[in-house]
Parts: C-alpha cells; structure tokens; sequence
C-alpha cells in the first residue's frame, strides 16, 4: 500500500469531482466475485500492516477460494470446499504476537486458518432426525420394506411435516428416478443417520473484554433458525437461542460476559433482538420488503431494503427515518473511521454509485466503475481510511479517505430539482403565423364552409374506398363480426427463393374458426410457390399462428409484382380476407 | 481471442455511429418526430439509405425491397440491379463483347482504349470482377501516375465490399488530383463503415478545395441528419440553398425539420416554393394538407389530400395519405371517419405499424379489449423500435390485472424512448408493486 501513501493529496487530477477519496488501486479483471460478508481487513502476522481477506465464490458451484491481498498483490490462496457464506477475523489466544485466527463460514462447518495454514474445522452439532424417517431407513437395511415403499412413506412424511424437515439423505433419494432408487438406497442405507443445517450468517462478538485485540468468541445463524455463540478457545456452544425465521444478516454488540445484544434480520421481512440470557428472539420491526442489507450505527438499525429505501430503527423498534434511493441496492457497508469519530452507512448501489449517509444526510457520492457487490471501510496496509470494494465484473477497487477530507453535515441532495430552472424550447411564434391568423379572422365563414364541404366529400370518398375494400375483401382484418380474423403476411429473403410468412390470428374473445383455407394469387410465369393451398387448423382466440410457405422467382430480369393471400371459408368463393404482398426485386443467382 | 476477461465496449458513443440513432443532441424526441419503418431518423427527402440500414438480419431480410425502395443487403442488389438491366436484355447474336475472352493484359497497355472498355464492362455488363482486373492491370502499366485508374478501382473495391482497400486507392488518387467526386467517394466508403465523423471531417477539407460546392454540403447535411443532429444539418441545408435555390432536397428536409420543430407555417412556405418549382407527386400534397391542417389553414386541408390521393399511383403512399386523413379526422374528433382511414391505411399497406397502433386505440375507447390487443400486438411485431404499442398494451394489461405483461410491454417501452413520462411513471409503479412484500 506504500504507493498509495506516497502519494500527496492533490496530486490525482484524474479525479478531480470525487475531492474527498483518492485511488489507490482498480483491477477490473481481479475476478472476484464476492461479497460484504465474505470481506475482512485485519493484520494476519502481526506486522502492523493490515491484510484483505476475500472468500471468493470462483464460478459458484467450484473453484472457491480464500485470497489473501497484501497491499495490490495476491498473497495467498486457499481452496475452499463448499461455498462461503461469511468470513470473520478474531483473537482466540493470548499469545504473543498478536495474530488473528480466520474463520470462513461454509456449509455447517466452520473452518479456522491461523498464520493461513489450516487450524481447526468445526462443525454445527447435527440436529435431531425424525423418528419415524429413522425407522424407515432402519427397515430398509434391515430389507423389512422395498424402495417404493420407502419412497410413498417418505413423501407422504415431507408432506405433513411442515416444520422439521427431513435429513438431506431422503430429501436426495426423493429426486431421484425410480431406477437410480434402489441403488442409492443400497450404498446409503448402512451409514447412520444424520441431519445437518447450513451456516447463513457469521459476526464476532467480542469475550469479556472491549479491547481491540481482546479474545472474541463467534456469533452464527444457521438455517435451522438457531443462533449459536461459540467459545473461541474450546469451540464449544457457550449459547443457543431460537429465532422464529431464518437469520440473514447479524449485527452483534456488546460483550458477551457483561451484556450484548444481537439484531438479526429474518428471511421473512423481520428483524428480531437477542440480549444475554433470553432464550427465544423477540420482533422488533416487520419490514415492508425484503430487507438487502442491515447496519447498526451506535443505537440505530439501518436497514437497505428491497424496495430501493434506507430505513433506520431505534433498537426498540421505532421507524426514525425513510430515505428513497434512486437505484436499486446491491450492498451495504459501515464506515467508521475511529481517529475522527465519524461513523456513516455505505449504500452500494446499482447505478454504480456508493452513497455515504450520515444519519439521514447523503454526505458524500462516490462513482465507481462497476456496480458494487462488496465493500469493507478500515485500515489496509498502513493507511487508516481505506475502502475496499469489489464490483459485479469481478474488479476490486481501493480507495483511500484524503486526510483533509471533510464530510458537510448538510443534506447534498436537497434543494429544487434541476429540470425546474431548465428553459424550455418553445418556437416564438412568426410573422407569418401572424399573418395567417389575420387571414383566418377575416375569412373565418369562408374557410369554415370550405372545410365542411371537403369534409363531407371526404367522409363520401372515404366511405365509398372503404366500402369498395370490403367488397374486395381486401382488408387484412375481417369486418365480419362472425369472422372474426386478423391476417399478416411477411416475405423474407433475397431471393430468387423467398419465404412467405402468413400469421393468422382470430380476434375473437371465445369462438374458435373452423375449416379455413389459404390460397395465393400470384403470376404463374413469374413465381412459383411450394405450396398452393394451406389448410388450416382450428384457431383459438388470441393466438398467432403461423404458415410458411417458399416462393421462387422464375424470372431474373429484376421484375417483381404483386401475391395475394387470400383467407377462405371451405365451399365459398368469395375470401373472408386478404393481403397484398410487393414483392421484393429477386437477386440473380450469382455463379462465382 | 477466447477466453479474454476484458470486455470491450460494443456501443458507439453517442453521436458518432449511424447504427445509434436518436443519440443526437438537439434533435425533438422520438415522441415528436417519428422514425421511418426501420426506427432511423425521419428525413425529408426519399432517396436509397433513408429507410435505414437493417439493425438485425431478420429486419434485413423482412423489409419490402420494392425496387424504388432498393436498400442493398448484399454489395450487389436491387438498383445494381437495375443499372445493369441493359445486359440482362439478351442480344440476338451473342453479346458485343465476349469479356472472358479478352486479353485484359494487352488492352491495359492502350490506354485510350482501356478507359472506354473499363467503362463498358463496368457500367454495361456490371461485372465487378473483371472491370477490377482491368483496372489493376492499367494503373500498374501506367505506373501507379493516373489518379483515374485509383479511383476505377476505389469504386470496384467499394462494390465489392472491400472498404479499407477503397479508401487507400482514394486517398492515393486525391494526391494526384483533387476532384469532388474523390471526396464524395471517400466519404461513401466512410459512411459505409460507419465512421460519419470523419466522413464529415473529409467533406469540410473538400469545402475548403471547393467552396461552396452543393454536392459535398448536402453530403454534410445528410449525414447530421442520420445523426439525428437536426440544427446542424439544417445549418447545412441552409447553405446549400444559399448557392442553389432550387435545391429540391434541402427545402423538403428543412421543411420537414420546420414540421416537426411546431413550425408548420414556415414548413408550408418551403413547401408551396417546391410546388412552384414544378415538384407535382402525393407526397408533396400529403405534406402540404398536413401543414395546411396544423397552421390551421383548413380550407385547403382536405383539398390537399384529395388531390394527393388522386395523384398516388402506389400503396405505400396511398397508405401514408389515408393515415394522414385518419390523423386529421382524430383531430376534429370524427371517430368514425378516424377508423375507417386507419382501416384503409392497412388495407394499402400491411406494414403500417402506426395504424395497427392507432386503431388499437380506437377500439380500447370502444371497449373491444381483444381487438385492440390484437391490433397492439401486430404493431409491435411490425415495427419492435416504437414505444406507442407497447406503452399502449402495457396500459391494457395493467387495466385488466395482467401485470406480468404490462410489466415486460412497459419496460420495452422505456427502452425504447427512454424520456416518455407515462411509460416510465407506469414502469415505476409496477416494479414497486414487485418489490412489496
């Protein structure tokens, strides 16, 4: 990071608009897909010089690793199994040098690296299986019942068991075919049973002390709807509390031997509070769309919703304010830079902005080169205002806080919008318009007249050319109200071979046609179709139906006219509609 | 290169590719002034390349190539076509010139000779290839020296699609001899490989070898035109007529940007000059019952389209004319009269996208919401780059409770025209009501 902090503030004239961040690195092809869980700043080794730490993703189903970034280059790289759904930095020891333990979220295990070298793996403790899902199984190997029937009392117990769900063994063997069945049965039936949950969320929570480096213990959500803390020493439960949904974000304070209190935000639109001691969660907030990410700025909630909105709650509850964002939001960090005392909520948005809020004022808008996936605020390398962000193509780009930046606590949107003081474009009216104005106050009873005896002469010609097509039927739509059809003819093609596309619709609300043909008329000499006659099959209402047919042009003096597709009823000369189609002049073949 | 992970931007900045249209700046919205059937920019004069190069190859092979609207899919198409009829018409006693028997090596020694016969076989038996092999052989005899030879074969290399090559042979031949024909040619091929900026670049270094010259001003002007740089091309227009005032081209598109720019008494003025200058068809009379009908002139409104009707002696704007009159009656309110001309537009002409549209809106007012579906879904299939039928059959769907449908319609509609109110108020609506819980 020593480039970055060589550089003087006011040196970059590239980013002359954003004043308050300077940039210090942009890889558009880091390729890492990532977000603001997986993301950790902390010193690894010890040396006062902060790492990034990044679970990537890879393609989302393979290639997960776990990067480490000292400064702009990749330091190192570990294979991650399942998929990671959060990364944590923590203290676990008392040893000195001070060096944090990682912990990486995946699957119902948690996996700790200490000096990047793989520590310890924990895993959830296994939930309790259904009885009777057990005693199937049990009769299986003991080949008490057959696969069917496994399967029918399966099914029929995942129907009626709504709220414990069944072990991922039977929920597999239901989604098979019944020919991949007995097989599967046979390799599995021998292991015993056991049923794991998912890791969804992860935080820290910090021991018995508030220190910076004081031993911390883990906080995970699980989607068996539990929260369990972790001692950090021994990796047993110290605690376990019940949620009534499945925990999406956390946001942990406190300490856990004095008092702390968790907010968690549920997969159904409501936040819950946990305090030391209570057992079951209680509702503070249903939300009116799905929350995207949650925040806690000292004692306020902040949460970025669905619905392109920034709430914030008291920790009671209490809605303090709503902010409408112009896009859609695609993460959500802190920014709490502790040298000056300044806290403030980053919005990620679609529109390729990050938006910094101080309690409701946007105090500052940075633009970035792609939309914003992840982000985290803090120290990196040796510079203390660090953003750390990763973008939907797969870049990251770090940014650092100017040190004579300084955040207006004055709301920067405000004010009238700006179309209001934007003249519009209206022509000034002419002297000639002038003029004929003149005219038309002068002549008004003439002009008057005129018009309504062209008018009348209009709606005659009018009505006679009209009647005159239906005669000919030559209107693409029928007038009929027992015909109701619609006909569209296409050509494509550059010929001497062209396609004929005629598209039939009946407009009808409820009555099917019947027994309708599709004729052509059309210069023998000139062009020749593959098919004369189409029947066509029964049309239901408000469907497009499509007919093809191919037409060579016989001639290649560049001579074209005109085919008429004619619609008729079976047994009647006269056609229900038609279509006139100009043919196109045909390209000659080209012998090369 | 496979595998790269770098993207590279695929669209043109706005303003400089002919393939963006309505990016222009200055120019009234799509809302105002309308697009021609393949969604370029509207121009006031007909001429081959105002119908639009195809954006997609379904587009290209779907649209009417009649031969008076002859736009080429391949180098050599519909008005080749026609330049070269006079060596489709078979000669009794073989052909004048028996071309794969010629020694092209000894005539391009000849030079007076090899001209004539360069002109016969290109322009007569519009044969691109051997009057190419001709030409490459007579520049070499004349030691690359005669500036007309480079241009023979910018001109075959143009035909042939080899764009690059004919720019070279071009710009080598304008440092022999400056010649307005070369510019225009060079600027031909930049247009062709869409790169209207330089092309005008070239076009104003001809103006300062030729000043004043009409054909390479009226090249400027056509070009901000396709732009959608409206204020600039009738600049240009303007100084065309300056030096010829009976520029039929420059008064009918400065007309039409009068029209569309809430003008229309200074529009008929331009327009009453063409009819004084002899232009006598229907679309001059269509133009002039329209500016007659919006300058509230209305005695001579109907009179103008009557004639125009009379005049017609084709479908397509026969189309245009009964859709100008269903315009028209919209306007004093005759329902009937509205209805009957759309139906009449669609009859002459069954691409007429705007009618299906309009129609479509006639009987929603009637109550007829499958017809009008109907008619909302033809226009759509016919002409994707509008926004009305879809605006319009999003609205449908959003009044019968198919939101799904008036959501995807209402979206394209934004896409479409991005600045119109009632799409994007109906678009924000609909994607909150998705985003409640």
């Amino acid at each position: 990071m020593s480039v970055a902090t060589d550089t003087k503030p006011g040196d970059t004239s590239s980013d002359e608009v954003d004043s308050k961040w300077l940039n210090a690195h942009y890889d558009p092809v880091a390729s890492l897909y990532t977000f603001t869980t997986c993301m950790a700043l902390s010193d690894l080794n010890g040396d006062g010089e902060n790492k990034l730490i990044i679970a990537d993703l890879g393609t989302g189903s393979y290639d997960m690793k776990l990067k480490v970034y000292k400064g702009t280059s990749l330091m190192s790289e570990n294979a991650i199994i399942d998929l990671p759904t959060g990364v944590s930095t923590f203290f676990m020891d008392t040893n000195e040098p001070r060096t944090p333990a990682i912990a990486v979220a995946s699957g119902p295990y948690i996996y700790v690296y200490k000096n990047l070298r793989p520590y310890f793996k924990f895993t959830l403790p296994p939930l309790e299986v259904n009885e009777v899902e057990e005693q199937l199984w049990n009769q299986t190997r003991e080949d008490k019942i057959d696969v069917r029937v496994l399967r029918e009392m399966l099914d029929s117990l995942r129907r009626e068991n709504t709220d414990s769900s069944l072990t991922v063994r039977s929920l597999r063997f239901l989604m098979l075919d019944p020919d991949q069945m007995e097989a599967f049965a046979d390799l599995h039936k021998h292991s015993p049973m056991k049923k794991q949950t998912v890791i969804t969320c992860m935080d820290t929570l910090k021991k018995s002390m508030s220190d910076d480096d004081a031993i911390s213990c883990l906080v995970i959500g699980t989607e068996s709807k539990d929260i369990y803390i972790l001692d950090p020493e021994a990796f047993t439960v110290l605690a376990k509390m019940t949620l009534p949904s499945v925990p999406v974000f956390l946001s942990v304070s406190g300490l856990y031997d004095v008092e702390f209190r968790i907010v968690v935000s549920g997969r159904n639109g409501h936040i819950y509070t946990l305090k030391r001691g209570s057992k079951t969660a209680k509702s503070c907030v249903e939300l009116g769309s799905q929350p995207v990410g949650l925040q806690r700025v000292g004692k306020n909630i902040v949460v970025g919703c669905m619905d392109q909105t920034l709430q914030c709650f008291t920790t009671k509850g209490k809605r303090l304010w709503t902010v409408y964002l112009p896009s859609g939001i695609t993460s959500m960090g802190l920014m709490d830079h502790k040298q000056r005392g300044f806290k403030a909520v980053l919005v990620g948005l679609n529109s390729c902005e990050v938006h910094v809020y101080r309690d409701k004022y946007l105090v500052n808008v940075i633009k970035s080169q792609d939309a914003v996936t992840g982000m985290q605020f803090g120290r990196f390398g040796r510079e203390d205002g660090a953003l750390v962000m990763t973008t939907k193509g797969g870049g990251l780009i770090v940014k650092i806080l100017r040190r004579n930046a300084v955040f207006e606590e004055r709301d920067s949107s405000g004010g009238p919008p700006v179309a209001q003081n934007q003249k519009l474009n209206v022509p000034k009216k002419t002297k000639l318009f002038v003029d004929q104005t003149m005219r038309e106050r002068e002549n008004g009873t003439t002009m008057h007249r005129t018009f309504q005896h062209d008018l009348y002469r209009m709606r005659l010609n009018t009505a006679r050319a009209f009647v005159t097509a239906l005669d000919n039927s030559l209107n693409p739509i029928s007038m009929n109200p027992t015909e109701p059809l619609k006909l569209s003819a296409q050509i494509q093609g550059i010929g001497p071979t062209f396609k004929l596309t005629v598209s039939l619709q009946n407009t009808s609300m409820n009555t099917p046609s019947l027994s309708l043909i599709i004729s052509f008329q059309y210069d023998d000499k000139l062009y020749a179709l593959q098919k004369n006659l189409i029947h066509v099959p029964m049309l239901i209402p408000g469907l497009n139906y499509n007919f093809e047919t191919l037409v060579e042009c016989l001639n290649d003096k560049g001579i074209s006219d005109t085919i008429k597709v004619f619609v008729l009823r079976q047994h009647r000369a006269v056609p229900i509609i038609t279509a006139v189609i100009n043919m196109p002049v045909s390209e000659s073949v080209i012998v090369v | 290169m496979l595998m790269d992970d770098n993207t590279i931007a695929q669209i043109a900045r706005p303003g400089t590719s002919l393939k963006l249209p309505g990016t222009g700046q200055g120019a009234p919205s799509a809302g105002v002034r309308p697009t021609t059937q393949g969604g370029r920019p509207l121009s006031g004069f007909a001429r081959p390349g105002t119908q639009g190069r195809p954006g997609t190859m379904e587009q290209a092979l779907r649209t009417p190539r009649t031969a008076h609207t002859a736009r080429p899919v391949t180098s050599a198409s519909g008005r080749f076509v026609r330049l070269g009829t006079a060596s489709m018409l078979s000669n009794p006693d073989g052909p004048f010139i028996n071309l794969p028997r010629l020694n092209f090596t000894k005539y391009a020694q000849r030079q007076t000779l090899a001209k004539a016969l360069f002109e016969y076989i290109f322009h007569h038996e519009n044969d691109v290839r051997n009057a190419l092999e001709l030409a490459s052989l007579a520049t070499e005899a004349c030691q690359f020296k005669d500036w007309w030879w480079k241009v023979q074969l910018g001109k075959c290399y143009y035909r042939l699609g080899l764009y690059r090559e004919a720019e070279q042979q071009f710009k080598s031949a304008l440092k022999h001899q400056d010649m307005v024909d070369i510019y225009l040619y060079l600027c031909k091929v930049y247009t062709r490989i869409d790169q209207p900026l330089t092309a005008v670049e070239i076009y104003k270094q001809a103006l300062e070898k030729f000043p004043g010259e009409t054909a390479v001003l009226t090249g400027i002007a056509r070009i901000y035109e396709g732009l959608n740089d409206l204020p600039n091309a009738t600049k240009f227009y303007k100084e065309v007529l300056h030096y010829d005032n009976t520029h039929v081209e420059a008064i009918a598109c400065i007309a039409t940007n009068y029209f569309y720019s809430d003008q229309p008494e200074i529009a008929l003025k331009f327009y009453r000059r063409l009819l004084q200058m002899g232009v006598y068809n229907t679309e001059l009379f269509n133009n002039l019952g329209l500016c007659c009908f919006y300058a509230q002139q209305y005695d001579m409104t109907l009179n103008c389209f009557e004639r125009s009707l009379n005049l017609s002696t084709d479908d397509s704007a026969s189309s245009d004319c009964w859709y100008n009159i269903g315009h028209v009656a919209l306007g004093i309110g005759d329902m009937n009269l509205a209805y009957q001309s759309f139906r009449l537009a669609i009859t002459f002409n069954n691409d007429h996208a705007e009618a299906y549209n309009n129609l479509g809106v006639l009987e929603l007012r009637k109550g007829h919401m499958e017809q009008a579906r109907a008619f909302f879904q033809s226009a759509q299939m016919l002409a994707p780059h509008t926004y009305e039928p879809f605006y319009n059959f999003a609205a449908l769907s959003d009044q019968v409770g198919d939101l799904q449908s008036s959501f995807n319609n209402a979206k394209k509609s934004v896409t479409n025209y991005a600045e119109h109110c009632d799409s994007q108020e109906l678009f924000k609506q609909l994607r909150k009501h998705f985003s409640i819980l």
